[in-house]
């Protein structure tokens, strides 16, 4: 293709980008485009410049880079197109091509790769550093919004039989001082038949009375509850707090708008929290053995009450997810870590009866 | 007895002179090439885990921009996915520490006071308001007709005040006051739009909005428990908007006036209402068929599996669900956006006609582009407007 080429009239369009006047203009297709207007040249636009702009089907528009951003050259004659668009080498230099997209797909991905990596050992790290760093204060606060909402969730009956608390806190209590607690911890027993124990942000522990009603003996108790001292001492919910909230952070910062928050979230920081959570667990048997060893009493009574309550748990689906290490695992380890007792009981066989009756009793009154 | 007709006593009147027709506004995008344009684009959302979006979103607007052609001339759409990329990340520096701050205050003031945290919503309403105003801005700056840009001036913040202190008017009456609100607001974005050096005017009225649409508010109590009214109401009211926006817009001389039908959009709605079952069927048997399989997977017996909520911390059960969660959501967007987006604006435009194009002979270029710190807010905050 050689030699200079003119339009037809009619068959192209100018907008200089200055104004909005259409001008109908002749082109000249020489060294480069020209283009005219009455015979008077509006612009020269080299072909290396001239960009496709967005524009309907059948009709050609284009852009220079060398002149006004917003001028338009508008083509809407076939064969004149498709002369001009032989000789631009550079057209569609500025689409997002194959490569553009690859590019976006590549970043994204080390995007969502460094964000799982943030979420697998940044956040624990962080959760871990920033612990320390939150005042008491602040962790009593956040104690305080979870504690209502146990209460909701749990009826809010606390068991206030007298005999029963005495006994209670006679308990609590001597283990508290073995650990080398502060009075700062509190506790309490509530009327449900759901057999569990938690600690709560900001120093509270609960015993539910059905964890009571399967227990035999007052060391699988206090074994129970010397574990969940042991979250207090690591202030393993406030860490589980900074861990959850900055989780969910990042998981939600991926998908974006795509999904909301919802199930994607949830799924995905079900199976991160858990590993987190493992350790932890295993952190708290570590302090309610030293308690116990400390207080010269047995450490698998605790062991066989967690086994009563949950049963053999290898063969149920990947161990990989579950939020504490597995029950016949734990008992092995208490097994092995217990010694025959030589201290005195914790409690007296009526203290025991009093505080396995703490909720019934209570009903009464 | 009754004349049936009449004639007119006189000289016949001279034609009246010739004033250039009303212009209607065409749109020449292919339906299937829009669908391929979403369908390649869900895909590449689904592979960057939404990264895509802001390239997905700046190539629906290219495509709708660029096929609607007034007076023979396409408009053309300018702006990158890059500038949103970018707009998200600012908006994101901006938001992560001021929703730091939000835990903290409010966590102090829910404890205090359990209403204490509600100014704290207000603030965020007004970010939201905010980020509409500025991400119009730069939806307004982006497009350009005949070589000429769209462009806007006025403040985020000011505007955003007074979002704020309708919405309390609205929020007082129990909604009566929200086409005042509307005719406000609009009123305030449109004194600021220019095209070229044309001002743009509202001139919509809030009353005309209300005499539009009220029976379309009494009706709504009615729709929370006749749920399949839904779709018709908000059809009805969406349709109501547009015509009621439209026909109050003006740039100088240059006047759009719509004609479009109440019952105009129903059907879309309804389609998509539709799609969002079917889809929805889809996905609760795909969650069905991998619980199942979950289940099978595990040892427990399957009664087991279910009545101890196992299946809620079994890895395969959580992947299948992410996955298929994944898939039914992008389907959904890909549903509205055809729907919603594409065919919504063909048949809004379908009903505009442009009156007094002459003005539009001679402008001249103005106004300076704006950045998309608002699109990225309004991603961030989830918020959406014109």
């Amino acid at each position: 293709m050689s030699g200079v080429m003119d339009s037809g009239p009619g068959n192209a369009f100018y907008f200089d980008g200055r104004s909005s006047k259409r001008r109908t203009v002749t082109l000249r297709l020489g060294e480069a485009l020209e283009i005219e207007e009455h015979g008077d040249r509006l612009a020269v636009w080299p072909y290396a410049d001239i960009r496709r702009a967005d524009s309907p089907s059948g009709k050609l528009r284009l852009a220079c880079t060398s002149a006004p951003a917003l001028a338009r050259l508008e083509i809407r004659d076939v064969v004149l197109a498709a002369e001009l668009v032989a000789r631009c080498k550079k057209l569609e230099e500025h689409v997002l091509g194959g490569r553009g997209v690859a590019t976006i797909v590549g970043w994204s991905l080390a995007a969502t790769v460094s964000i799982i990596l943030v979420v697998l050992f940044g956040v624990p790290l962080a959760a871990d550093r920033l612990a320390p760093l939150v005042p008491a204060s602040f962790e009593r606060r956040l104690g305080e919004v979870a504690d209502s909402q146990v209460k909701v969730v749990f009826d809010g009956k606390l068991c206030e039989n007298a005999a029963g608390r005495r006994a209670f806190e006679k308990l609590v209590n001597t283990l508290r001082e073995s650990a080398g607690m502060d009075t700062s911890v509190q506790s309490g027993v509530l009327s449900t038949a759901i057999p569990n124990a938690f600690a709560l942000p900001g120093g509270k522990v609960y015993v539910l009375d059905g964890l009571l009603a399967k227990a035999e003996n007052v060391d699988e108790v206090a074994g129970i509850l010397a574990h969940e001292l042991g979250h207090l001492q690591h202030r393993d919910s406030l860490r589980a707090v900074i861990h959850n909230s900055g989780t969910s952070f990042l998981i939600g910062l991926l998908f974006g708008d795509i999904t909301g928050s919802g199930a994607v979230i949830f799924a995905s920081r079900t199976l991160v929290n858990a590993s987190h959570s493992r350790e932890a667990e295993h952190d708290a048997d570590s302090f309610a053995i030293e308690t116990m060893h400390r207080l010269g009493r047995p450490t698998k009574p605790m062991g066989e009450l967690m086994f009563r309550i949950t049963g053999k748990e290898g063969d149920k689906g990947l161990s990989l997810i579950a939020s504490h290490p597995m029950t016949e695992d734990r008992l092995a380890r208490m097994a092995r870590e217990d010694r025959p007792a030589s201290g005195p009981p914790l409690l007296t066989a009526e203290e025991w009866r009093a505080l396995k009756s703490i909720c019934s009793t209570s009903a009464k009154l | 007895m009754h004349e049936m007709s009449w004639t007119p006593i006189g000289p016949p009147q001279p034609p009246p002179r010739p004033v250039p027709p009303p212009m209607p506004v065409a749109f020449t995008g292919g339906r299937r090439e829009f669908f391929d344009l979403v369908k390649r684009g869900a895909g590449l959302e689904f592979i960057t885990l939404g990264f895509y979006r802001f390239w997905l979103a700046t190539d629906m607007r290219r495509h709708l921009w660029s096929n609607t052609e007034i007076d023979g001339d396409a408009a053309e759409y300018t702006g990158r996915g890059k500038e949103l990329l970018i707009g998200f990340l600012v908006a994101l520096a901006i938001l992560v520490p001021i929703y730091l701050a939000y835990f903290l205050v409010g966590l102090e003031a829910e404890r205090a006071q359990a209403f204490a945290s509600l100014p704290l919503v207000a603030f965020f309403y007004l970010f939201g308001q905010f980020a509409i105003f500025r991400a119009r801005r730069y939806r307004l700056t982006r497009t350009v007709w005949r070589g000429v840009r769209f462009w806007m001036s006025g403040s985020g913040w000011a505007y955003a005040g007074m979002a704020a202190l309708w919405g309390l008017l609205v929020v007082v009456t129990l909604g009566p006051a929200l086409p005042w609100r509307a005719a406000a607001l609009e009123r305030y974005k449109m004194r600021h739009s220019y095209y070229g050096d044309l001002q743009g005017k509202f001139e919509g009225r809030g009353w005309e909005f209300f005499k539009r649409g009220w029976w379309l508010w009494l009706l709504t109590p009615v729709a929370f428990y006749l749920l399949p009214l839904a779709p018709f109401i908000y059809g009805a009211y969406k349709a109501v908007e547009w015509r009621w926006w439209l026909s109050g817009i003006r740039f100088g001389e240059v006047r759009l006036e719509s004609t479009l039908k109440r019952s105009a959009l129903i059907g879309l709605y309804w389609k998509v209402t539709g799609w969002i079952v079917v889809l929805g069927l889809v996905f609760a048997a795909w969650l069905a068929l991998s619980a199942g399989l979950a289940a099978s997977m595990s040892a427990t017996s399957f009664k087991e599996f279910f009545a101890t909520q196992e299946f809620a911390r079994s890895i395969p059960f959580l992947v299948f669900l992410g996955l298929g969660y994944l898939l039914f959501a992008l389907a959904i967007n890909v549903v509205i956006r055809v729907y919603l987006m594409r065919d919504l604006w063909v048949r809004v435009l379908g009903s505009t006609i442009v009156h007094g194009i002459e003005a539009t002979a001679n402008v001249s270029a103005r106004g300076e582009l704006a950045n998309a710190l608002g699109e990225g807010f309004a991603d961030g905050l989830d918020v959406g407007g014109f």
